[in-house]
């Protein structure tokens, strides 16, 4: 519950958004999923509305294409499929939550708010996505290095997501929930760059464990310079070690048993793919 | 304080608090075919259109959405006049109790707007937010099913 | 044949609905209203030593708080039944004993709902925790005594032991088990688990009440029962019955979940002290927590067969988790046998034995299903191992040893509601007909043999199909009473006045079919009430797969009343004797030598206004009662297709279909959609459902998200097809339909499963962790 004593402020310029947020107690609105969570928020002073700083878009430039801050959910679904880029996205994003709370959950609030149950994290990162903020520390990082640094806890604002679309990649996700409206148990995402059929490099990111994300490094190792085999998944499977957290619907030994099934089946695809 | 919307075409100005959900401020209002079944974002009774977009309105700060443009269930049809969508849905027997059916129509009439022609499976994602223990779901996708291809009629009647 | 019933008619209130214009409770507001808001119990057990109201009664806005140390305590049950109750008076509205985390500590009145929640944190409650027994498999003689020195009692003379944590108990037998048994050569042994379960209505609780001009209690409820809230909130709030109305507006549906009477002595009693109008909603964590469940159930199955698959000895065990209170352990107890073990009634040996226990966890209650359900879990498949172990096709052995027109099942006397059950005789019956469509709509031979063969071998995923068969009842025999009172217009319209309480079911709309069927009057022109008790006659109320069945009777009956009075006034105005005339579309006409005679009519408006206004004046009206001597089971068969992922244990439903003999379906549409529903919430009950507590007693998944609602999106194809038998007892040879269809998914996904795997599910949900399990074992 926040206080009914709370300020609104509705900036249109990004600078003058990000300077709001330094005063204690005044944060950032984008589709307010995250803030309207019953739960006590007597702190909260002030919300900034970021629908009138025109971050609202999703644009390409050269091979760059820039997600805007402001972008719901449903807006990079209905891109990536109609124009056929970046599916990784919408095969993920359309996953998330429902059709109706994907109009209103942002790309901002859902980077910023990072939750275990995520569907944006994992596709990104395997893209090697970049981010670019502003506020206490400013700047373009790369989503990864945010990710697992004290950035992500820094007053910011996100000023969008840019990932750079290289035709060469082949990537997938896979999302493990056992009824459709529901908070994934966990995401896998793989993107891989290729050399005809030889993996150049390899990303492949788990989120929803219980560091929150983890890079799979040794199985990307596995998989660098080679062509994928059902051999080679296999191997890079028997390397993989995932720590989840039991929750009351799945023990932790469950979750890494299905996660490993799935990095399988993701791997499998992205072979099947590449044929 | 006041705060002015377009609820369905018709301008009006809703007390309401800076903390309050727009659930709470239009049923507050008088705007009760807005239906509260979880306030958390999980049945999609509250459905309403935002600037012709579904949205939970239990998910939604009022303020967030000042002066946009709010659509009910009776901004579609009305008793008196029902829409297309609405007639399927009493006619075949996809209203039960009724609670979850002004937030699944307007799911369904949002969705048929942006594509006239659905498949089964593209009817169950525009339906993905809304929850109807009573139905088991058959026959809303057979309404929605059906509803769609007598809009397109319609359609091209007119043309 | 028929003209009216039998026809999918729109439901009278349908587009009302979807167009948003019906008022559910909450929907209702008045001036100078108050909110209410509850603390509920954060222990399992504990008793209150004090509570200190003072800061709450100090805020500003805050008019009332009730607790223990200012409404008496008097004993009774939340369960909606009939008079006296089966269920023990163990529960008080406040009181000073908490029995599960969940359980009701005060309720605070105050001018708006944040002040009502904001002031509910500063009540100050001193507990003395108590240690809770949490396990239900440990209740019973537990050394934690859940009901101690309260008074509880049972108000029918039925066994009861509060000091052994024994809520309810349910003993039957037929022949000799142990010696049939005994002498049986094959023998099995199994154990079946199902959870808890939340109805999940998508209309929270809510109750508001008033006082009207004159000084009555009003209270608008989402209630199935709004003569039993009637009378129980007179009880317990200690205000006349006379004093009390009690309106159903439309419901947001029920499903047994709303058969409770929980929230309308607390609005009584704020509105009654304090004079204002009150309401109380309940959010969606509190109606998971807070009122009603399905029970938790353990049933152990003992069958003794020979070697051709026919059954000599069969016992069936049931362990009940009542929770904290006892509301309808009795009840659900008994139909967990009494619905299942009349269905192969050739069995010359059964015995049921069953226990309902008090827990520290959250009450039990009315369920679609109502015990039939947890028993068929196992019911269901026993049946399918001894057919596979006897080389028995399941489809003929169920065409052969189930119950059929003519027969009887000792059970049916054996077992009643809290006392004995009524024989009865099935005169209706069309399940061997349900088996043979549903096995060729399924594609069964094809299917079961295939996917029994090599279909499966060295697949990931794995492929199985299932069946069951299925009976339920209509009413309660001998038990339930439902009425309706007719009154003519003068445009040969009438008012249907109903007790029975449409909670989205369509019975409105049924009732008036069958009014229109026995006038031959469209059903527009019926204008149907249901449930205000100032102005509908009195009904047992929306349960027990009652409401077509034996308020459709009544409704029958009345309607038949008010054709006698037409054709008496009508052959009065057309000088002729009653025996020449008769009724058809709205009119009264002469009939001669078996032939019409359409110069000599006179039409029902014109007979209206003769009566109402001309010629021996009188007010054509009539009212009805029905009691049923029995309760004729509806059939069903399930026939289920899976596809198992064997290295995750997910299981996916590729097909469903269904089977239904609910005698007529007076509205064919409605009776499917009845199923459907049905269907929908087995396969979650069967798959995702379930009721997670933390070692504190404190329930874990309760929002729709974490419970794991089913959407569009995750149902199979699912075909219902309505077989019609004709139930003579029925109006228009119905039957009830609203409760068998949700026992088909547990046994049958399991059968499926063993048709997949060659394994057995004894534990449902079947979460996929539990299923690989089961797959690896
Ligand atoms: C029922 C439900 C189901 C859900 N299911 C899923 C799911 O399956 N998958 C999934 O990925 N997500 C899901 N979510 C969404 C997720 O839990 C968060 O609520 C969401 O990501 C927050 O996004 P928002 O735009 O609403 O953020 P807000 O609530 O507006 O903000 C969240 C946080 O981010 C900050 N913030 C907002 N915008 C910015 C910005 N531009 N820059 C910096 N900080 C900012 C805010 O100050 C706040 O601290 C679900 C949510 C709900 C309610
Ligand atoms: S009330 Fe908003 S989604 Fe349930
Ligand atoms: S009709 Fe009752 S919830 Fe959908």
């Amino acid at each position: 519950m926040l206080p009914n004593s709370i300020q609104w402020y509705f900036p249109t310029k990004v600078k003058e958004a990000a300077k709001l947020i330094h005063k204690d107690g005044i944060i950032l609105h984008g589709g307010g999923t995250k803030i309207l969570e019953p739960q006590p928020r007597s702190s909260v002073k002030g919300l900034v509305d970021i629908s009138a700083l025109g971050l609202n878009y999703i644009k390409v430039t050269g091979n760059i294409v820039h997600i805007g801050s402001g972008a719901t959910f449903a807006d990079v679904v209905a891109w990536s499929r109609d124009k056929k880029r970046l599916t990784v996205l919408s095969d993920s994003l359309s996953h998330a939550a429902s059709t109706p709370l994907r109009n209103r959950i942002t790309i901002g609030g859902s980077i910023k708010d990072f939750p275990m149950w995520s569907n944006l994290y994992a596709p990104l990162l395997a893209l090697d996505a970049k981010i670019d903020i502003i506020g206490e520390r400013s700047g373009i990082f790369s989503l990864e290095e945010y990710a697992t640094s004290p950035l992500i806890k820094s007053k910011h604002l996100v000023r969008e997501i840019r990932v750079v679309e290289k035709h060469d990649i082949r990537s997938g996700v896979k999302i493990f929930h056992v009824v459709r409206f529901e908070y994934p148990i966990f995401t896998i995402a793989a993107a891989c760059t290729m050399d005809k059929n030889i993996v150049r490099d390899a990303r492949i990111f788990v989120t929803g464990v219980k560091k929150k994300l983890v890079r799979l490094v040794t199985a990307e190792k596995v998989f660098r310079g080679h062509s994928i085999s059902d051999e080679l998944i296999n191997s890079a499977a028997n390397q993989v070690s995932l720590t989840f957290v039991p929750d009351y619907k799945f023990g932790a030994a469950y979750k890494e048993k299905v996660a490993k099934v799935y990095f399988k089946d993701l791997l499998r695809e992205i072979k099947e793919s590449i044929r | 304080m006041k705060i002015s919307f377009t609820i369905n075409s018709r301008k009006r100005d809703l007390e309401l608090q800076p903390n309050e959900t727009l659930l709470n401020v239009l049923r507050k209002n008088g705007l009760t075919e807005v239906k509260s079944g979880c306030e958390e974002g999980e049945c999609g009774a509250c459905l309403v259109l935002l600037d012709g977009k579904p949205v939970n309105s239990c998910q939604v700060l009022a303020m967030s959405v000042r002066s946009k443009k709010i659509t009910t269930v009776k901004g579609i049809g009305t008793l008196h006049s029902p829409h297309i969508i609405q007639k399927a849905f009493a006619q075949g027997g996809a209203d039960q109790c009724g609670f979850c059916s002004p937030g699944m129509v307007l799911a369904a009439y949002s969705l048929l707007q942006k594509n006239p022609n659905p498949t089964r499976e593209e009817i169950a994602e525009g339906l993905d937010g809304n929850l109807c223990r009573c139905t088991g779901y058959v026959k809303i996708v057979e309404a929605v099913h059906e509803a769609a291809s007598k809009l397109r009629n319609e359609k091209s009647q007119a043309e | 044949m028929f003209k009216y019933v039998k026809h999918s008619v729109e439901k009278i209130d349908g587009l009302a609905l979807v167009t948003g214009e019906e008022h559910y409770t909450n929907d209702f507001s008045f001036r100078n209203m108050l909110y209410v808001s509850i603390l509920h119990s954060t222990f399992p057990y504990a008793k209150i030593e004090d509570i200190d109201d003072s800061a709450a009664r100090a805020m500003d806005g805050v008019v009332e708080v009730l607790s223990y140390k200012n409404v008496k305590k008097i004993l009774y049950t939340t369960a909606g039944q009939g008079f006296p109750e089966p269920s023990p008076y163990d529960s008080v509205l406040f009181g000073d004993v908490m029995r599960f985390v969940g359980d009701n500590v005060c309720a605070v009145a105050a001018e708006t709902k944040e002040i009502a929640d904001a002031a509910l944190a500063k009540v100050k409650v001193r507990y003395k925790q108590l240690k809770p027994v949490l396990d239900f498999e440990k209740a019973e003689g537990s050394s934690t005594v859940i009901h101690q020195d309260d008074g509880a009692f049972p108000k029918i003379p039925v066994f009861y032991d509060a000091s052994k944590n024994i809520a309810a108990k349910v003993e039957a037998e037929v022949g000799n088990f142990d010696d049939a048994f005994a002498k049986s050569p094959k023998k099995i042994e199994h154990q079946f688990y199902v959870p808890y379960a939340s109805h999940c209505a998508l209309e929270p609780h809510a109750a508001v009440s008033y006082l009207d001009f004159r000084g009555r209690l009003v209270i608008i409820s989402s209630t199935q029962v709004p003569f039993h809230v009637r009378r129980i909130v007179s009880v317990v709030a200690e205000i006349p019955v006379s004093k009390i109305r009690v309106i159903k507006p439309r419901i947001g549906g029920g499903f047994g979940g709303k058969q409770e009477v929980l929230l309308e002595p607390i609005v009584a009693l704020v509105t009654w002290r304090t004079k204002r109008p009150a309401k109380l909603v309940y959010s969606r964590k509190e109606v998971f927590t807070s009122t009603r469940t399905r029970h938790q159930y353990r049933t152990t199955f003992k069958v003794g067969y020979n070697k051709d698959g026919a059954i000599n000895a069969l016992h069936l065990d049931a362990l009940e988790n009542s929770g904290g209170y006892g509301s309808h352990a009795l009840t659900v107890l008994a139909n967990a046998g009494s619905k299942t073990l009349p269905l192969l009634n050739k069995i010359q040996n059964l015995k049921f034995t069953g226990r309902g226990v008090y827990t520290n966890l959250p009450v039990g209650g009315a369920y679609r299903g109502y015990g039939a359900t947890e028993a068929y879990f196992g019911y269901g498949q026993i049946v399918d191992m001894v057919c596979e172990d006897t080389g028995c096709d399941i489809v003929e052995y169920y065409k052969k040893w189930t119950i059929k027109s003519g027969e009887t099942s000792p059970i049916f006397k054996a077992l009643g509601e809290g006392k004995e059950g009524v024989a009865m005789i099935v005169t209706s019956t069309s399940l061997n007909e349900c088996i043979h469509v549903g096995a060729k709509l399924s594609g069964w031979y094809e299917k079961r043999k295939l996917y029994g063969g090599d279909f499966n071998k060295g697949k990931r995923d794995k492929r199985g199909i299932g069946m069951v068969a299925l009976m339920q009842g209509s009413a309660i025999p001998e038990i339930d009473m439902a009425s309706a009172y007719m009154k003519m217009n003068d445009d040969g319209s009438f008012n249907l006045m109903v007790g029975a309480t449409d909670l989205g079911t369509g019975s409105d709309t049924v009732l008036a079919q069958i009014a229109s069927e026995v006038l031959d009057t469209p059903v527009e022109k019926f204008i149907v009430t249901s449930s205000d008790t100032d102005h509908t006659p009195f009904d047992t109320g929306a349960y027990a797969s009652s409401t077509t069945y034996l308020s459709g009777h009544a409704v029958k009956k009345c309607a038949e009343s008010i054709k006698n009075q037409i054709l008496k006034v009508g052959a009065d105005l057309l000088t002729v004797s009653i025996g020449e005339v008769e009724v058809e579309e709205s009119r009264v006409v002469v009939r001669r030598k078996g032939k019409q005679d359409h110069h000599q009519e006179v039409s029902f408006a014109e007979i209206c206004q003769s009566s109402l206004y001309q010629k021996n004046q009188f007010q054509i009206q009539a009212t009805a009662s029905h009691v049923s001597p029995k309760s004729p089971p509806p059939f069903a068969a399930h026939f289920i297709e899976i596809e198992v992922d064997t290295f995750t244990g997910i299981i996916k439903l590729l097909n469903y279909v269904a089977t239904v003999d609910c005698g007529t379906p007076i509205n064919p549409v409605l009776a499917e959609g009845q199923a459907e529903g049905a269907i929908v919430n087995g396969i979650a009950y069967a798959l995702f459902e379930d009721y997670y507590f933390s070692p504190q007693g404190i329930l874990l998944n309760d929002t729709f998200g974490k419970y794991g609602m089913l959407t569009a999106h995750d149902i199979p194809p699912i075909t219902v097809k309505l077989v019609d038998s004709f139930e003579e007892s029925g109006p228009f040879g119905a039957k009830s339909i609203s409760e068998i269809n949700i026992n088909g998914a547990l046994p049958g996904i399991a059968n499926a499963f063993f048709n997949a795997t060659g394994k057995r599910l004894h534990r449902a949900p079947f979460m996929p962790e539990y299923v690989l399990s089961v797959i690896n074992e």
